[in-house]
């Protein structure tokens, strides 16, 4: 086991090498960089700029110096822990970064915990019930959520709210206590807020995995063990419970691994559509304007939680089912 | 006795003016002790705000004035609403003194400066002449932290100006031939700072704390030396950093980065009302920070109380709809540029034979009369825009109807005789002119790709110009390229919008009327061999532009406002006559989104950037809310 961690552990050196070759390339992938954009667009608001200052700038910045100079830099920086400037704020990128991470956490986790909420039993009762008419409801309701993308439900409940009921949705938590210090008046003020986009951003996942939890646990329901352990007589509710349902939730361990990085990012654009102060927005507006450390440094960090998700999910997996092995050769 | 009584009456008597009534949003702070009385706050001789304006009326403290924003950075657009300056201008487009108590201009050259006496920053610290030592010795003569030279404005024929500090309210630069730009300058919507509030920055400046001092406080804070950190402290414009003490009439207190920044207003701003009230009326501004796609959605849904960043003219109909149910109305007011999309041929292109074409005044007057601006109008402006040239608006007193209407009609007839008569007369199978050298013509027009405005009106241009026997193929690129090919000559012809300032007035500079810098894409290399005295570019060889050079000197050597406005006239003539630069169609409208009951919004205006700041010269600091709980103490 241990060798095999050693292993996985030292093969995601090149591969964050590789991906950090890739990430800084796409970014640079668009015409222009950060001064020329930012160029434009105070120019598209009929703003006037001082191209003395901006030469200064792309100095400062070190804009002028070579890609593979500045990927060095960066990629450098990064080693021991600095993760570059962010031009847009001009600050370091962590501190940019800090409060929203966690506020993203939060949603990201509620979000998490509601879906698993509903998914699990609804998915156990359709998959127990097939054919039946909560089957089909459900079924229903599920492609609904599976259907709809998040940013058009968060646009129809915030029309829909903003009409019938004049209030706007929008942000995490009431306004006064933006850029405070965390109190029990703001943690309650966040839960209040939440849930809104905890439904919004939920319903697809929610949607998604009671349909493969319903596939996988059918797959199993009608294996002969499960035949033979209810003609043996055990309860069925206990057979359930015992047998098929342990088997159909390795789809379950395996999505951890992209779980992870969906904590810190989930639903960008739902997230800019309800203007949640979380980093969605930020990274989508970074890579916008070419904010290359920034939009960089955060890939960076995603890419690593998927590495990291996706070998504790294989690790998972290894310890709870007993079928999958480390060790190649044939089994049985 | 009686006579202490007397000087106590006198004194009481002398002070009434100033003890209006504090704004009831400071009067607990006052009451406790914390923040000294208005009378103390105020510079003794404050600045009157008396706007001239049909339905100006004076206000009432109080209320949370709510924008939206797209950016963080946004947060500059209170320093350009705010618009405190040194001098500002007015609605009338005058230049005014503001910060100033008064400005004495001997011919350009010789400008005094005089500070208002008792002036404070937002931290209750004096604003003195050290303000303005501090940016002159400290700042802009400091090789590290301007490591570049002295900002262009202070720039005369490269030298700058001397400077001296008379008395501590008084200071005055001067240069050896006119800086007619200097005051133009000082009020401008991203203005030139000459002060700095020097007692805050000293303890960053290496020369006050010691090198090593100043860089281990930089290295602290996650710099990179003491200079860097005092350029990001220092920032005026960006308003980024709470601590840096203001003179704008409200103080931002929310650092980056945020979703919503709160403003307070500033106990020190130094302008009142008539009655002596001191302004801003309303107490606080809150901004916050969103997509910019939802704007527009977010200020139909009611929102803000005062919008007009990131909306745009085809949301018009939409805000419309939702006036009444979220309480707010929709103003349409005017963008102050020459032309909305403008052709400009250069007359500096690499190809002889098309450059020796360019700089015939008749080929140029034949594609302008070759545009069907009517349909431009009607199919890409909805018909509310105006057909004109690219030259200055009514708006503006050097505004000529004959300016507007010189060769901009739609005339195909003219057009093809004009174009005959230059002995272009050769066509080929497909009915397309032949060049002298037998190629035939084609019009490659750059555009930098970001609208698809100039694309649709290209389009249509690209119709009517194919009934002269000239082809037009738009070659969208990327705003450097574009440029680089423009400078070098390899463009033919640019699109880009007209004029950026078309509401002068005789006192603003002619620049951009005659070439003065490579950024004019008729004539980059003209325009740069002013721009670096004659160290590169090229000289302009026709007449006529000469001729503009020789008048754009004489505006800076002017003396008289009849002087100046007889130089303007003269440059717009010619440029009327020569078309240099094809307009198409202008005064495109801006909605304004105001609340209900948001008092002293103008209902028409021109939205500009410089002369103008948006709504920085309408004055912010008067609107007011008309509403009940507005008399009342709103807590802050």
């Amino acid at each position: 086991m241990l060798p095999y961690i050693a292993k996985r552990v030292l093969m995601m050196i090149p591969t964050l090498f590789a991906i950090s070759i890739i990430v800084f390339t796409i970014i640079q992938l668009p015409p222009g960089n950060y001064l020329e954009s930012y160029i434009a667009e105070l120019e598209a608001q009929g703003e006037s700029v001082d191209r003395q200052k901006v030469e200064f700038l792309r100095e400062y910045y070190g804009l002028d110096k070579p890609l593979p100079e500045q990927y060095l830099r960066w990629a450098g920086g990064m080693l021991h822990g600095d993760f570059g400037y962010s031009f847009e704020f001009n600050m370091p990128v962590t501190k940019v970064v800090g409060d929203r991470m966690l506020l993203t956490m939060i949603v990201s986790f509620v979000t998490i915990l509601f879906t698993w909420a509903i998914a699990f039993p609804i998915g156990i009762y359709s998959a127990t019930h097939q054919y039946s008419w909560g089957d089909y409801g459900l079924t229903f309701l599920g492609f609904l959520g599976i259907a709809i993308p998040n940013f058009m439900l968060a646009l129809v409940m915030m029309y829909v709210a903003n009409v019938f009921f004049g209030t706007t949705i929008g942000g995490l938590m009431d306004p006064e206590f933006i850029g405070k210090p965390w109190t029990w008046d703001k943690v309650k003020s966040v839960l209040e807020h939440s849930w809104i986009p905890v439904i919004v951003i939920g319903a697809s996942g929610t949607a998604g995995m009671i349909r493969r939890l319903r596939a996988n646990l059918l797959d199993e329901l009608s294996k002969q063990y499960v035949v033979t352990a209810r003609a043996k007589g055990l309860p069925p509710r206990k057979v359930l419970r015992k047998y098929p349902l342990r088997m159909a939730l390795n789809f379950f361990i395996s999505d951890i691994g992209s779980l992870l990085p969906h904590i810190i990012s989930g639903a960008e654009i739902t997230a800019v559509v309800l203007s949640l102060p979380t980093t969605g927005p930020m990274l989508l507006n970074a890579l916008k304007s070419q904010d290359m450390y920034l939009a960089g440094s955060f890939l960076m960090f995603l890419a690593f939680l998927i590495v990291v998700g996706v070998l504790i999910s294989d690790l998972a997996l290894v310890a709870l089912d007993p079928r999958i092995r480390l060790s190649g050769g044939v089994a049985r | 006795m009686i006579r202490r009584l007397v000087a106590l009456v006198a004194l009481l008597c002398l002070a009434a003016p100033l003890l209006a009534d504090e704004p009831p949003a400071l009067a607990e702070e006052v009451a406790a002790g914390r923040l000294p009385p208005l009378s103390q706050r105020l510079p003794r001789t404050p600045r009157v705000v008396d706007v001239e304006r049909p339905g100006w009326t004076v206000g009432r403290y109080g209320g949370d004035l709510h924008m939206l924003m797209a950016k963080d950075r946004d947060i500059r657009m209170m320093v350009v609403y705010g618009y405190t300056r040194l001098v500002g201008y007015d609605e009338q487009l005058r230049l005014r003194p503001d910060i100033l108590e008064r400005v004495d201009d001997d011919a350009n050259r010789v400008f005094t400066l005089h500070l208002r006496r008792g002036h404070k920053w937002s931290d209750g610290q004096p604003f003195t002449a050290e303000d303005f030592r501090y940016f002159w010795e400290d700042v802009a003569n400091n090789k590290d932290l301007s490591p570049f030279g002295l900002p262009r404005a202070l720039l005369v024929d490269r030298h700058g100006p001397r400077f001296e500090v008379l008395d501590a309210t008084t200071v005055r630069y001067s240069w050896d031939s006119p800086n007619p730009q200097f005051l133009a300058a000082l009020a401008g919507a991203n203005p030139l700072f000459i002060y700095r509030p020097a007692h805050y920055l000293k303890q960053f400046h290496a020369r006050y704390v010691g090198l090593a001092k100043a860089n281990a406080i930089a290295t602290a804070a996650g710099s990179r030396n003491w200079a860097g950190y005092h350029q990001k402290l220092d920032e005026q414009f960006r308003f980024d950093n709470p601590a840096l003490p203001t003179l704008e009439p409200w103080i931002n207190t929310t650092p980056l980065p945020t979703t919503r920044f709160v403003l307070v207003r500033n106990p020190y701003f130094h302008r009142v009302d008539r009655e002596g009230r001191q302004l801003p009326y309303i107490d606080r501004v809150i901004i916050n920070v969103t997509d910019d796609k939802l704007i527009p959605a977010r200020t139909g849904a009611g929102s803000v109380d005062l919008q007009m960043r990131y909306l745009r003219f085809d949301n018009y109909t939409f805000l419309k709809q939702a006036e009444a149910r979220n309480r707010y109305h929709v103003y349409l007011w005017e963008k102050a540029i020459g032309s909305q999309v403008a052709l400009y041929p250069n007359q500096n292109v690499d190809d002889p034979v098309w450059r020796k074409l360019m700089r015939d005044a008749r080929f140029r007057r034949a594609l302008s009369l070759g545009i069907d601006r009517h349909e431009i109008n009607e199919v890409v402006y909805f018909g509310l825009g105006e057909e004109s040239a690219n030259t200055v608006l009514p708006r503006s007193e050097l505004f000529r109807p004959q300016f507007r209407k010189a060769y901009a009609s739609f005339d195909l007839t003219a057009a093809n005789g004009l174009l005959d008569a230059l002995g272009l007369t050769q066509r080929n199978d497909d009915g397309l002119r032949l060049l002298p050298d037998g190629r035939p013509m084609e019009i490659i027009v750059d555009t930098a790709g970001e609208s698809t405005e100039e694309t649709d009106v290209l389009e249509l241009v690209r119709d009517s110009w194919r009934k002269l026997g000239i082809a037009l193929f738009p070659r969208p690129s990327q705003r450097e390229v574009f440029r680089k090919r423009v400078f070098s000559g390899k463009a033919m012809m640019s699109v880009w919008s007209g004029l950026s300032n078309a509401i002068p007035t005789p006192e603003m500079s002619p620049s951009e009327l005659a070439p003065t810098t490579q950024e004019q894409l008729e004539w980059p290399m003209w325009g740069q061999y002013y721009e670096l005295l004659g160290n590169g570019g090229e000289k302009p060889t026709p007449p006529d532009v000469q001729k503009l050079v020789q008048l754009y000197d004489e505006w800076r050597q002017a003396r008289t406002d009849d002087e100046r406005e007889r130089v303007w006239l003269a440059m717009l003539a010619i440029h009327a006559d020569q078309v240099y630069t094809i307009g198409t169609v202008t005064r495109a409208l801006q909605p304004v989104v105001v609340r209900d009951d948001l008092r002293n919004v103008p209902k028409e205006g021109v939205m500009s950037w410089d002369p103008g700041a948006y709504f920085g010269m309408y004055h912010v600091d008067t609107f007011w809310f008309d509403r009940p709980e507005v008399a009342k103490v709103s807590k802050p």
